[in-house]
C-alpha cells in the first residue's frame, strides 16, 4: 500500500524532502560588480533544505548551472516534477539532508527570482533588460556570500556545483578561503574552451537576430522566444553525447514526412520540446549574461597559470570528470586538480564512465553516488 | 582483482618496512596506490602529506572514503607533469612490474621525489625457477592465482636485474630489504634465489 502512495504522491517518500518553499532575501544595500558598475539593491531566491546544526557547521552550499535555478531537491506544492537534483538531495541520499543543512540561491542575474535582467529597476520602474551589469562568476559568489551572511553562516561544509557551478565553487574557495572545508567540483573547467565559446556565441546569435530581440527591450510576454529556443536546442546536444543520443534515440523516426520542416526523427521531437519548455521558464537577457560569464571565466588569469589563482587555497577538493564530457571534458577537469597538487593542495581527481556527455553530472550511478557520499562524509 | 587476505597479511611487513624509511611530515607520493592502506600507516605513523595515484575508480572510492589525495589516471601521464624534486618520498610498491617502461617510469620517479622505495617481487625466486626448470611453466600462487591467459600483463624481473639496472642507469641503492618467501622475516643469504620480496631505497 504505502509504495502505492509514494507513487501518487512521491514528495512523501522517506528519502524526499517533501514540500519546499523558496524564500527571499532582500538585500536592500547596493551590490557592486566585477565591472565597476552597481544595483541599488536585490533580491536573492534560494531554498534550504535540512536543519542547521547548533555549531552552524553542517551547511552544504548547492551552485546551480546555466540553466538550473535554486529549486534543486523535493516538490513546490501543487507539482509532479522534483527540483532538478533530487536524485541526489534528500533524507540518505549522496547530499544528505538529515545530516547537512543544504542551501541553493538563484543565480545573481538570474530569471527565476533573483534579481536579474528580467527584474524591475526601482530607478526607472522598468525591467533592467540590457542596462543589467555584467555579471561574473565571481559577482554571483559575491551575492551568494550576502545571503549567507544573512543567514548567520560563517562555515561552510562544502561547496557543490557542476559545470557553471563547478566554477562558482572554484570562485568560493579562491574568495572566501576560510569559510569552505570542502569543494566538490563536477564537469567544469577553470576555462571555457575556445569550442565552448564558439557554441555560446550561435546560441547569442539566434536570440539577437530574431525578430523580436528589440535589442533587449523586448516585452516580457513577446520575447525572442525562436532565438532562445534554437540556443536551447544547439546548447542541449553540447550536453549529451554521440553515443548517448544514439542510444537514447537512435534512428527512430516519429512519421514519414514530405514536408522538409516537419519532425520526422524522435531526436527532432525531443529538440524541440527541449527548445519550447525552455522558452517558457528562462530569460533571454539572463541567457546571454550567463554565457557571457561562462565564456569570460578565467582562473589561469593572464601569466596563463592556475597556480596564481590557487595560491592560498586551504579546502579539501575533489574534482570528477566524465569520460564523455565533450563540452568540459575529463583533461579541463584533470588539469584543475593537477595545479592544486603541485602547490601541494588536498586535492583530489576521480574519472567516471559515462555515456550521457556533459549531462552525466545530474545522472545517477553507483559508483558517483558512492564517490560524492564518501568526500562529504 | 580482490586482494586475499592472506596477500593483505603478506603486504603489512612490506609497509612496516618503506615506513622505515620515511621522515615524519614527508611529502609521499605513491604510484600504484590501491586502496591506500600504506598511505594511511604512513599518516597515522609519520603525518605524512600523502599523495596517491591510481587507475582503478574502485580503488579511488576506497581511498576518498579514507580522506587521502588521490588522482585517478596513468602513472606516466601524471608525473610528467610535475616539477623536479616536487617530493620527499615516492613509493612504488609492487607497481613496476605493471608499468609499460618500467625503466622510464622510475627515472620519472626518480626526477620528482628526492628518494624513491621500489618494492618488487623477486621473480629469481627459487620456487619460480623451480617450476620453470621442472614443469615448464610460471607459478600459480596467493600472488598470481590466475591462469596467464586471464591475467593482466605483468613484467618479471630478478632482484638481479634490478641491480643490474640501477647499475647501468647510475641509480644508487642506499638500502635494501629483503624478506623471505612469506614476506615476513628478513633474508639475508642469497637473495636472488632465497627473497620472495625486495624492497630497495634508492636515488639518482
Amino acid at each position: 500500500m504505502s509504495i502505492i502512495q509514494t507513487d501518487k504522491e512521491p514528495w512523501k517518500a522517506p528519502d524526499n524532502v517533501g514540500h519546499v518553499i523558496p524564500c527571499d532575501y532582500e538585500h536592500k544595500k547596493p551590490l557592486k560588480f566585477d565591472n565597476g558598475q552597481a544595483i541599488q539593491e536585490f533580491n536573492i531566491r534560494y531554498e534550504t533544505y535540512g536543519k542547521l546544526n547548533k555549531d552552524h557547521s553542517n551547511a552544504i552550499l548547492i551552485c546551480h548551472a546555466l540553466s538550473g535555478d535554486h529549486h534543486c531537491a523535493g516538490y513546490h506544492e501543487g507539482e509532479t516534477k522534483p527540483g532538478w537534483w533530487d536524485n541526489m538531495i534528500g533524507p540518505g541520499k549522496p547530499i544528505d539532508t538529515s545530516r547537512f543543512y543544504v542551501i541553493c540561491p538563484n543565480c545573481l542575474g538570474g530569471c527565476q527570482g533573483t534579481t536579474g535582467p528580467s527584474s524591475i529597476n526601482p530607478q526607472t520602474g522598468k525591467p533592467y533588460n540590457q542596462d543589467f551589469p555584467r555579471v561574473t562568476i565571481g559577482d554571483m559568489v559575491r551575492a551568494q556570500k550576502i545571503l549567507l551572511d544573512h543567514l548567520g553562516i560563517t562555515h561552510i561544509h562544502a561547496a557543490v556545483g557542476g559545470s557553471m557551478g563547478g566554477m562558482q565553487v572554484m570562485q568560493w574557495m579562491i574568495d572566501y578561503t576560510e569559510m569552505v572545508g570542502r569543494v566538490l567540483i563536477l564537469a567544469s573547467t577553470a576555462r571555457q574552451s575556445t569550442q565552448s565559446i564558439a557554441f555560446n556565441e550561435v546560441g547569442r546569435s539566434a536570440i539577437h537576430q530574431d525578430p523580436n530581440w528589440n535589442k533587449g527591450d523586448y516585452d516580457p510576454d513577446k520575447g525572442p522566444d525562436t532565438g532562445l529556443a534554437i540556443a536551447r536546442m544547439m546548447a542541449h546536444i553540447t550536453y549529451l553525447s554521440n553515443r548517448g543520443l544514439e542510444s537514447k534515440f537512435g534512428r527512430d523516426r516519429k512519421q514519414k514526412t514530405q514536408n522538409l520542416t516537419d519532425v520526422e526523427f524522435e531526436v527532432e521531437s525531443y529538440l524541440r520540446h527541449q527548445g519550447q519548455t525552455f522558452v517558457n521558464r528562462f530569460d533571454a537577457n539572463t541567457y546571454l549574461l550567463f554565457t557571457k560569464a561562462l565564456d569570460t571565466f578565467d582562473l589561469y588569469g593572464q601569466k596563463d597559470d592556475l597556480r596564481h589563482a590557487f595560491q592560498n587555497v586551504t579546502a579539501r577538493i575533489l574534482a570528477i570528470g566524465f569520460i564523455s564530457d565533450w563540452l568540459f571534458p575529463p583533461e579541463e577537469n584533470r588539469e584543475i586538480i593537477q595545479s592544486l597538487l603541485k602547490l601541494g593542495k588536498n586535492a583530489s581527481y576521480a574519472e567516471l564512465e559515462s555515456e550521457l556527455g556533459h549531462d552525466s553530472f545530474l545522472l545517477e550511478t553507483k559508483e558517483y553516488f558512492d564517490l560524492v557520499r564518501a568526500f562529504l562524509d | 582483482m580482490v586482494e586475499s587476505r592472506k596477500e593483505e597479511a603478506k603486504r603489512r611487513t612490506d609497509q612496516m618496512v618503506i615506513n622505515q624509511g620515511i621522515q615524519p611530515g614527508d611529502k609521499v607520493l605513491d604510484l600504484g596506490c590501491g586502496r591506500g592502506s600504506l598511505l594511511q600507516l604512513l599518516i597515522q605513523e609519520k603525518q605524512v602529506r600523502a599523495l596517491g595515484v591510481d587507475i582503478n575508480p574502485g580503488k579511488i572510492l576506497e581511498c576518498v572514503k579514507k580522506g587521502i589525495p588521490v588522482f585517478q589516471g596513468d602513472v606516466d601521464l601524471f608525473l610528467g607533469n610535475f616539477p623536479n624534486q616536487s617530493f620527499d618520498r615516492v613509493i612504488l610498491s609492487r607497481t613496476v612490474e605493471h608499468l609499460q617502461k618500467p625503466g622510464r617510469t622510475i627515472s620519472e620517479a626518480l626526477r620528482v621525489g628526492r628518494r624513491v622505495t621500489v618494492g618488487f617481487i623477486n621473480h629469481g625466486f627459487w620456487l619460480n625457477r623451480m617450476n620453470y626448470f621442472l614443469k615448464g611453466s610460471r607459478t600459480i600462487n596467493d600472488v598470481y592465482p590466475d591462469p596467464w591467459y586471464e591475467s593482466a600483463p605483468v613484467t618479471f624481473f630478478s632482484l638481479a636485474n634490478f641491480e643490474d639496472f640501477c647499475r647501468k642507469k647510475n641509480i644508487r641503492i642506499h638500502a635494501r630489504v629483503c624478506l623471505d618467501a612469506n614476506w615476513k622475516n628478513e633474508c639475508r643469504i642469497l637473495p636472488n634465489l632465497l627473497a620472495g620480496y625486495v624492497i630497495c631505497d634508492i636515488s639518482k
